[in-house]
């Protein structure tokens, strides 16, 4: 390994070795002595009241049923405000059912007992009895509004009155379920001589846990102390705990022995929260000319039957990031989350970004149909190319090229071939931004007398490759190989404060903080060489070598082993705005006439994640989210029943997709780095399930002739719209 | 009731509960916790295992249904002191894991798939349709399907 020039390079991780062996630690692994297990009682209905709760008796190894009566003084879920919303507090999800039930799974009683089988066994006599209502189903008939949200800016009614062409559209994306291969999961444990209450717990962070922990729990944060092991994936839905993990926490406290609940996928599939859900109506208003002149959307939340802690984010996120690509200078969006009787939606891979991306994206193709424009060309026409661009909706855009990745992503589709007899065929491309980065994250680094360096980061990972990344980013600012670097995550005792892993934030703020703390580390090695070496510190040179003077040199070793000024250590914290990913889609696809079966040729994905840290890992986070969004296209959907009831109950009924499913994806990077951070990186987690989405959309419209259809798109939706399409023609023939 | 069995070549014996999953009794009874269970209905391939050779899912069957036999988990695969076999190193080099949770249970369906076929040409596609038994969340499946046609014996024909 060279010391230097290891940013950009596509190094394997260091990850890998351990977890290949069937040495890691997931939350199940965790056993601790006198453990209890919990099973939850789970309402069937989607709207209730309780009218009674009865406990069964002399069931063997059972030691507690609590319900939310027994669990007192609990507060509900704290709940986050994005700038400039309106959120109804009082909606936020209780910890157990307080007397009625919104949604079918939420849990209403937690059973502990000696072993997990035996407490499905007495969760099983648990008797409730419940007052059943109507529930609501759709949000466009529910008249509770949980969560608002609006931007206005330049004079939209008069754009809209002076527009040559007025272009309209209405679309909806399904909900959708993270389903991380590993489930969530706690392990808690209460010492109580020094009142510490311990949690091992699948989180994607251990800050926002730990803060929504201590708010439920009524405890202050000294009091806790989380954990994150090996965590089997997330996706977003591990970064709000689930309300079986607080549960756990009283319950631990209320019975003062350790508890265990390691979710099933049936409880994932009906309890945890849920992406996507959104509806909107909107209007572009254009000039002859098909300049862009002001944007008008109405956009629904399917909220579900409460507020988690991050449910307002991604409607919020969704709004702000209509405009897309586009420079449209006026804008009046409206979003409005209402409540359902279904598990409540929070953030899902893109949370917010694919839903902007899929309408704004949408709409442009119906726009360019109406005015009978190319719809590369109106792209073009529209396209933001100065930075840093403030959107109609608030948004500050740091950096991007738009037009080279549209440019990428059409050269690499290349034109469309001809349909083969009986299938119609479509191609479509799309461009998207994604927000990134924002807010701070810390990091501490200490060279120890083993000559290692250890870095303590405040963002921990769960599959994304923190370990290999960072040290690569310390490797380059140290002139150090990266094998001399040791991270360490995950444990709020010794971890450095924090915010926490999500929206492709990680490498932006916490690696720009190990960056800086790397950088520090070095101005305090060149204070000690000077000392060593008897000249001013600006004389010194920091080399690969070590730091250098006239007089001699001084390697890191020798620092790390002259342990009389103690080890050298240094921590930073790094604050940044957000930064703007982005990038151009692109995908051909084929339906059988007769049947309506979808095939995606192809797929392609140009995207701009700043300077690339390591190309080997961001290609595999842009195949991994250009799969699920894949996923979304063809077979993903949380369905349920007109009484409520989830009828994605197995991975039969909510199918991902197979190796067997996904069709040749070619990538492309464009590289345009941010201002904003010592890295010049922006997020790369999310941007394949954002731009994929309405790539594969539009591709699927052009296949139907402009017909809008709702993802995801099976066989009898696209049969349908084949049936629709051939009347439409034939009544075009009649009428000519 | 007691159930011997040999695992990774060791005998292990353990009383079990009849309703007790081999997946439950394999990573709580035997400690091996490389092997993941990430659905319980035998459809996402976590907790895949080779039974006398074979590649099962060990949350489809009952630790009694196994007794007498010989079971082989991920645990088996690296060689002495941990040095990584050819298909797990061919896993890492190509990227083919993020959480890892599903890791193992590719590892051993590939495993087999790759014993079963040797001497014949794998090509994509059938990759692609013997691993479909096997969920991924995180990869999109590019580099596990890259990681096993590069270990393939004779080497990929190319297409």
């Amino acid at each position: 390994m060279t010391a230097s020039g290891t940013i950009g390079v596509g190094l394997t991780r260091r990850e890998d070795a351990r977890i290949l062996r069937g040495e890691t630690r997931y939350l199940d692994d965790i056993v601790r002595p006198g453990m209890l297990h919990a099973a939850f009682v789970r309402s069937p209905h989607a709207a209730a009241t309780i009218a009674a709760l009865r406990v069964p008796v002399g069931v063997e190894g059972l030691v507690a049923v609590l319900s939310s009566a027994d669990l007192g003084g609990l507060a509900r879920f704290p709940v986050t405000e994005p700038p400039g919303s309106q959120i109804e507090a009082a909606e936020a999800h209780p910890v157990l059912a307080d007397g009625e039930v919104r949604y079918a799974g939420q849990p209403v009683a937690m059973v502990l007992a000696a072993s997990r089988a035996l407490a499905e066994d007495a969760a099983e006599r648990v008797d409730v009895e419940y007052e059943v209502h109507e529930p609501i189903l759709s949000p466009r008939e529910s008249e509770h509004v949980m969560m608002r949200w609006s931007a206005r800016r330049g004079d939209v009614d008069a754009a809209f009155a002076e527009a040559a062409h007025i272009v309209s559209g209405s679309y909806a994306l399904a909900r959708l379920i993270a389903a991380p291969m590993e489930t969530r999961g706690v392990v808690a444990e209460h010492d109580p001589e020094l009142d510490m209450l311990t949690l091992w717990c699948s989180a994607q962070d251990i800050h926002r846990p730990l803060a929504q922990l201590a708010h439920i729990l009524r405890r202050p944060p000294e009091s806790l102390r989380l954990i994150v092991p090996d965590v089997g994936g997330a996706f977003g839905s591990k970064g709000v705990i689930a309300p079986e993990v607080a549960a756990v926490a009283a319950g631990t406290l209320a019975v003062g022995a350790p508890v265990k609940w390691t979710e099933d996928r049936l409880e994932n599939l009906i309890g945890a929260y849920q992406g996507r859900g959104m509806e909107a109506d909107l209007e572009l208003a254009l000039d002859a000319r098909g300049r862009m002149l002001a944007l008008r959307a109405r956009l629904r939340a399917d909220l579900g039957g409460y507020l988690l802690t991050t449910t307002p984010i991604p409607p919020h996120t969704a709004g702000t990031l209509l405009p897309g690509c586009y420079d449209i200078p006026a804008a009046d969006v409206q979003v409005l989350g209402t409540r359902t009787n279904k598990v409540p939606t929070g953030p899902y891979r893109g949370a917010g970004r694919p839903d902007a991306a899929y309408m704004i994206e949408s709409l442009v193709d119906a726009a360019a149909r109406a005015l009978d424009v190319d719809r590369v060309a109106l792209r073009r026409r529209n396209l933001i190319r100065g930075f840093p661009h403030r959107t109609a909706t608030g948004l500050d855009y740091d950096s991007g090229d738009f037009e080279r990745c549209l440019d990428r992503a059409l050269d690499l589709l290349g034109p469309v071939a001809p349909a083969e007899p009986g299938e119609v065929r479509g191609q479509g491309v799309a461009l998207y931004v994604e927000r990134s980065g924002g807010a701070w994250e810390s990091a501490e680094i200490r060279l120890d007398p083993d000559g290692r360096f250890r870095v303590a980061s405040s963002a921990n990972p769960h599959g994304q490759g923190h370990e290999t990344t960072f040290a690569q980013i310390a490797a380059e600012r140290l002139l150090v190989s990266p094998d001399a670097i040791e991270l360490q995550f995950g444990d709020s005792a010794t971890s450095p404060a924090g915010v926490g892993t999500f929206g492709s934030r990680s490498v932006a703020q916490a690696g720009s903080a190990v960056a800086m703390a790397a950088d520090a580390l070095v101005a305090c090695g060149r204070d000690r060489a000077a000392q060593v070496l008897g000249v001013q510190t600006d004389r010194i040179t920091h080399a690969a070598s070590g730091f250098s003077a006239s007089t001699g040199t001084v390697s890191w070793d020798s620092l790390a082993k002259s342990t009389s000024l103690g080890p050298l250590r240094a921590e930073a914290r790094f604050q940044s705005a957000n930064v703007f990913s982005s990038g151009a889609h692109g995908a051909t696809v084929s339906i059988d006439r007769r049947t309506g079966a979808l095939r995606v040729d192809r797929l392609v994905a140009v995207d701009d994640a700043g300077i690339v840290i390591n190309p080997l890992l961001v290609h595999g986070q842009v195949i991994g989210g250009t799969v699920q969004a894949l996923g979304e296209c063809l077979t993903e959907e949380a369905v349920y029943d007109e009484a409520g009831r989830p009828g994605a109950r197995s991975f039969l009924d909510y199918s991902l997709l197979t190796a067997a499913d996904v069709p040749p994806i070619t990538t492309a990077e464009v590289a345009t780095p941010t201002p904003l951070n010592p890295l010049g990186a922006k997020g790369a987690g999310e941007g394949g399930a954002v731009g994929a989405l309405p790539a594969i959309a539009n591709a699927v419209a052009d296949a139907l002739g402009g017909v809008v259809v709702t993802p995801p798109f099976t066989a009898e939706k696209l049969w349908r719209a084949l049936q629709e399409q051939s009347l439409r023609a034939r009544g075009g023939e009649g009428s000519s | 009731m007691r159930i011997s069995v040999t695992i990774n070549g060791t005998s292990f014996s353990d009383e079990v509960e009849p309703r007790t999953l081999l997946s439950d009794f394999i990573r709580h009874q035997a400690g091996l916790t490389g092997t993941h269970v990430g659905c319980e209905h035998g459809a996402c391939g976590a907790c895949t295992i080779q039974l006398d050779g074979q590649p099962v899912r060990s949350c489809l069957m009952l630790a009694v249904q196994a007794s007498g036999r010989s079971l082989r988990t991920v645990e088996d695969l690296a060689g002495p002191n941990g040095r990584l076999s050819a298909l797990q190193q061919a896993f890492t080099d190509h990227h083919a894991l993020q959480c890892g949770f599903c890791t193992a249970g590719f590892l051993m369906s590939a495993d087999a798939l790759l014993r079963d076929r040797a001497g014949t040409h794998l090509t994509e596609a059938e990759v692609r349709r013997e691993l479909a038994g096997n969920l991924c969340r995180c990869t999109g499946y590019e580099g596990i399907v890259a990681a096993v046609l590069s270990v393939a014996d004779p080497p990929l024909a190319a297409e």
